[in-house]
Formats: C-alpha cells, structure tokens, sequence
C-alpha cells in the first residue's frame, strides 16, 4: 500500500512538473506568419450568420406580430420586404434574408 | 392512313400539353398588391356630468402598393372614416420611393415623417396595442405626423449592431394666428399642403440598436424650421424646434413565458414667442403672448405569454400605458393632461385583434375650460390588417 501511496505521488508530481514545463514554455518567436487574407477566408467560414427565420421572428415583431408565411405567395412577399425594408428602415441583409425563409415556408 | 392519324393525334394532344406544361402565369415583373386595415367598435364615457356611449362607424385604410422593379416602387393609403354623419377621407401618405444603394433610399411625396416611432410605425389600428393614440398625438397634438417632400434614409449593419437613420425636408408647418379660431392661436399645424412661405422644414431621426437580436432601439428625431407664418405676414420668422427621444424593447423572456413588449416616447417643441389678439366679449381687443413649449410623454408596457401551454392563453396580451400632455402656460389652449389605459386584447391572428380597454384621463384647462374634467372611457375595438 505505502509502494502504491508512494507511486501515486511520484506520479502526481511528475504530471504537475510537466504541465508546468509546458504551460512556461513560449514558443511566440516559432508562430508562423498567417496572411491577412486568409485570416479573413476562415473567419468568414466559421462566421455564424443568423437564419432568415430567426431574423423574421427578431425583426418584425419590434413593431407587430411577426406575419405567417403562409399568408401571401412568393410575389407578394418581395412586394411587402421592398415595402417594410423602407417603411421599418431595415438593412438590405435582414429584408433579403427575411424574404427567403417567407418565399420558402409559405 | 395510320402514319397520318398518329400524327394528328400527336400534335393535338402535344399542343395541348406544351400549353399546359408552359403556360404557368409567370408573375409579372411588376407588381400591384392592395393591403390595409380596418377597424370598429363601441365605446363608453363618462366626464361626470356628461356621458355618452356610441358604437364606432368602421374605419377603413386602404394601402395601394406597387413595385415597378426591385428598386422603384410607389406607396399611397387612403383613410376613410365616418366621423359623426359625415364620412372623412384622407391622403395619409402617397410617395415614390427609389433604392439607391444598400444603404439609401430616397422617398418623394407625401410620406410619414420619423419624428420618434409612433405615427411612423405603431399608430395602424392593427398595430398599437390600445384603441387610440397616447396624449400629444393626433388632432391638436405636438407631433407632426406626415409632410410633403423629399427623403434620404437607409440602415447600416455595424457587425451586430445596425443604425438607421432618415434625414428630410418639408413644406413645413404653419401656426395658427387665431384669426379663424382665437382659441387655437400658436398651435402648430402640421397639414400644411400647400407652402405660404419659403421657410421650409428639415428634419431627421437616427436609431441605434445595440443588441444583436434587434431587441432594443434608442432613437433620436428632431425637426426644425426658420418660418411658420404666412410670407409677408407677422408671423413670417415665428420658427420652431422640435424634438423626440424614442425607446423600444421587445423581447422573449422564457422565464415570463412570454413576450415583453416595452414602447416610449418623448416629445418636445418649441415655438419662438409670437404676439396674439384676444377679442372680448365687448369688442375690445388685447395683445398678449406666452412661452409657446409644450411636451408630451408615454410609456407603454405590454406581456403576451406565448409560450403557455393553453393555446386560448397564448392569444391574450394584457397592456397598460401612461401618457402626459402639457401645453402652454398662457395659452388659451393651456392644458395638462395625464392619461392611463389599461387593457386586455385577444389575438384571432397575427393581424387582428379584439381589444377591451379602460382609460382615466384627468385634463386641466384645455378646449373644455379652466378647471379639472376626469373623463373614464370604456373601450371595445376589433382591428384588422389585410
């Protein structure tokens, strides 16, 4: 038991020392140089962009009740998104994206 | 023979279906929607010694839309309400409207004007959550609510964040100098259609919303102009500055179960000190002037509870709204008002809804005369948008 007790503790402290070891050491001066374009490319990929539906439900309801897509068919949807995009001041992003999920769910 | 009837069958049968196949209405690109709202209902009210209870002749407001592209488009609504035995009809706005880049579109006509957000965005009857309007707006009210002329607005995303803003000019309002209706003297009137003046109206509003879910909105407006009075007239360099700060929230909170609606705002004009007449009852006339601020106020709270089990539940929305009015000390329209409504509306859909509602409004001074009026009003409204 003391042997176990004992290895049990060497081997605590061997982790603990080598975590250490590792958590001081810099390697700042080896980062490679990333250019700046790609930088952009990936966060561009990973960049998480709201749903129209999530946009639809965040976006008409700060004045009304957010309308059911079934109401109207695809042309009349782009009318009405051309209509609130002004009247509601939204941005081009939020009435296209709004339009989409309305043309695509009705 | 045979060669000849198989052909025959082929291209009868084959037009037939090429038709059917191809002809499937493809939609113009022009576009012409007619939408709108209506609304109806009875009310009671009682100011102590008088009370009164009428069902409401409907109201109905037409909005024509057409989209000439997917940048040009013209925009008009109508309204037609019968207002004791008359039926009034109104041009509340006509514009044409061009995009001339993510970021701008320009507006030219008869537009709404974005001084704060009500009579912008929350006055259709299908919209606001009570059945009138809070105190300061309307008839006799400091906000100006549509002008002729022209417009550049847009939004901005800022990477979460989104400004919008709306700058503008118009023919601007013109005062009444009391001559038609002494009582009324130094009030702003904003239906002013055809200018008297060269003096024009600019104006502008910038909203912010700080959270990416859009849920809060902080708006600041103002509107301003050098003349209000007729050319040539005395009151020719009477000018005025208004201004509107504006709240909005709305937003899912699973722990109430539903969604909180909250609406705000404040407005305030100021009219440069003119000088009236007051005719007495003996013929004798008297110049006087007063301090021509006025403000006014509302904050409106509203809960659905949208996510309750009860789908009879989930319809209901319980509001309640404060409002203020305070016009000039000195005027003969002098007035301070203070208003609460408070209401129980059922949703039949997303666009129409019954609304029962109570509101204590207690005046001082006004149209009415000097003293203190407690009005209570009793309200049943059915609005519909289309």
């Amino acid at each position: 038991m003391k042997i176990v007790f004992k290895l049990s503790i060497a081997l605590g402290l061997m982790v603990a020392f080598g975590l250490t070891v590792v958590a001081c050491s810099s390697t700042k001066d080896k980062y490679t140089n990333v250019p700046a374009d790609t930088v952009a490319e990936a966060s561009e990929e990973f960049k998480i962009e709201k749903s129209g539906a999530q946009l639809w439900g965040e976006t008409c309801n700060r004045c009304h009740i957010a309308p059911s897509p079934a109401d109207y068919n695809d042309t009349d949807w782009e009318t009405i998104s051309l209509h609130m995009r002004v009247r509601a001041n939204l941005t081009e992003h939020e009435s296209k994206k709004i339009e989409e999920f309305l043309k695509s769910a009705n | 023979m045979k060669k000849l009837l198989v052909f025959i069958i082929v291209l009868a049968f084959g037009s037939s279906a090429f038709g059917q196949t191809y002809n499937t209405f493809e939609p113009s690109k022009t576009q012409f929607m007619l939408r709108g709202y209506g609304h109806t209902g009875f009310e009671y009210m009682d100011s102590g010694d008088e009370t009164e209870s009428t069902f409401l002749g409907s109201a109905f407001a037409p909005i024509f839309l057409y989209k000439h592209s997917d940048r040009l488009m013209f925009e008009a609504e109508l309204e037609f309400v019968l207002e004791g035995n008359d039926l009034e009809t109104g041009l509340e706005y006509a514009d044409i409207m061009y995009v001339l880049n993510k970021n701008m579109t320009v507006r030219a006509g008869k537009f709404l004007l974005p001084f704060g957000t009500f009579m912008e965005r929350l006055h259709p009857a299908w919209i606001n959550r009570l059945p009138n309007a809070p105190l300061g707006y309307g008839h006799d009210g400091i906000a100006p609510s549509s002008g002729i002329g022209v417009e550049l607005r847009g939004a901005f995303d800022l990477g979460g964040p989104k400004l919008n803003y709306s700058v503008y000019s118009t023919n601007g309002p013109r005062i009444k100098d009391g001559s038609e209706e002494p009582e009324e003297a130094g009030i702003l009137k904003f239906e002013n259609y055809e200018d008297t003046n060269l003096a024009k109206a600019f104006g502008g509003r910038i909203g912010l919303l700080p959270f990416s879910d859009s849920s809060t909105e902080i708006g600041f407006s103002a509107y301003s102009t050098s003349g209000t009075g007729e050319e040539d007239s005395e009151f020719e360099d009477i000018g005025a500055f208004l201004y509107a700060l504006d709240f909005s929230l709305v937003k899912q909170i699973p722990g109430l179960s539903g969604i909180v609606d909250v609406k705000a705002q404040y407005n305030s004009s100021n009219v440069d000190t003119a000088t009236f007449i007051e005719m007495h009852e003996d013929g004798d006339e008297e110049e006087y002037s007063f301090d021509n601020q006025s403000n006014s106020f509302y904050a409106q709270l509203s809960y659905r509870p949208t996510m309750a089990s009860s789908d009879f539940v989930k319809k209901l929305e319980l509001v309640g709204r404060y409002s203020d009015f305070n016009a000039p000390e000195g005027a003969e329209w002098e007035e301070k008002s203070t208003q609460y409504a408070f209401g129980l509306n059922y949703w039949l859909s997303w666009r129409s809804v019954v609304k029962l509602s109570y509101q204590t409004t207690e005046t001082e001074g006004g149209h009415d005369g000097d003293g203190i009026t407690n009005t209570n009003g009793l309200f049943l409204h059915w609005a519909i948008g289309f």
